[in-house]
């Protein structure tokens, strides 16, 4: 769902990207006083992987395709929705810089949907289901899915604020295709946490695992 | 248990493996924001395939424009999939190189500050 810079009017662009500023502020923030410096290499391993599984579209039917967007994943494993956040506009940038995957006026837009959106979505998601159902991959699955449908839903709401696409049509298509695509997203998403918890269970957010099963403290 | 190094070349290369997969088989068809544009414009079907040469047209009143230099993850059609692989394995180190820079000259620009106490 990378927005192109021919979908949105500059000035709407320039809103979105005062907005999204405010969150990689926040983010930057966030890398400096909560993120510990052994966990540096996972960050970094993290954005390359998403980097690499954000080109990889795999067929959903319907003539379309979709990939990992990865936000809830950072989001889960670092344990914070500001870890998406730096993650996924780390990432933008390389890709619509050097890539033109994604306008750059565009840019705050994507980062609020699949970083802002995605990540808060798939944290406090991820976290609810975890108190309620105690299962990583349930929990991941139905975090990560939300976290690819509901930034869809918003990206269809910006659609029609550019005037690019009408409101009902393209609530229903996003809606559709990315309730498709969120499948792809929470089995790469629970896959990906269900592999990195088994190589360093030290370096995952202690929230991923239920507390009798990690007693090793962070 | 892996160490750090094992963990971050490991890292690497399983993303690196992913990419380069992904030249090869990754799917060409439109994603879903493309595909709903291609809706709205009368292009294509809710639920049918997307036509042979489906195009995205742009009206680009107000709107900004911007080359880049590997557009689509490629080097050119001349370069094929050599040019694809050459773009994501630049763009990957990139993305790890971008994020392990700021993430370390923030934790190091947070520490004087905190030293000199």
């Amino acid at each position: 769902m990378h927005i192109p810079d021919a979908f949105i009017p500059i000035w709407q662009g320039g809103i979105y990207w005062i907005i999204a500023l405010v969150f990689v502020i926040l983010a930057l923030r966030w890398a400096k006083n909560e993120m510990s410096e052994e966990k540096l290499p996972l960050v970094a391993v993290l954005a390359a992987g998403i980097f690499a599984l954000q080109s990889f579209n795999l067929p959903v039917s319907m003539g379309t395709s979709g990939h990992l967007v990865g936000g809830a994943l950072a989001a889960i494993i670092l344990g914070s929705p500001f870890a998406a956040v730096f993650i996924l506009t780390m990432v933008l940038i390389v890709q619509g810089v050097l890539f033109g995957d994604g306008g750059l006026t565009t840019m705050g837009a994507n980062i609020i949907n699949m970083g802002v959106i995605g990540g808060f979505v798939g944290f406090y998601s991820f976290k609810g289901l975890m108190k309620m159902t105690k299962s990583m991959p349930v929990s991941g699955f139905i975090a990560a899915w939300l976290a690819c449908l509901i930034p869809a839903l918003a990206c269809a709401i910006e659609m029609f604020l550019a005037g690019t696409f009408p409101l009902k049509e393209g609530l229903l298509a996003m809606g559709i295709y990315h309730a498709a695509i969120g499948v792809i997203e929470g089995i790469v998403t629970v896959a990906a946490i269900y592999l990195i918890t088994s190589v360093r269970p030290d370096l995952v957010d202690s929230g991923v695992k239920p507390a009798a099963g990690g007693a090793k403290a962070a | 248990m892996i160490d750090n190094k094992t963990f971050l070349i490991g890292g690497i290369i399983v993303a690196l493996l992913i990419g380069v997969v992904a030249v090869f088989l990754a799917s060409g068809d439109p994603d879903g924001l493309e595909s709903t544009a291609l809706i709205v414009q009368g292009e294509k079907t809710l639920t049918g395939g997307t036509p042979e040469g489906a195009e995205i047209h742009e009206d680009l009143t107000g709107k900004f424009s911007y080359e880049s230099p590997m557009p689509d993850y490629s080097l050119g059609e001349a370069m094929g999939s050599t040019g694809g692989i050459v773009a994501i394995v630049v763009g990957t180190l990139l993305a790890f190189g971008v994020v392990l820079g700021i993430a370390y000259a923030i934790k190091l620009a947070g520490k004087p500050v905190k030293q000199n106490q």
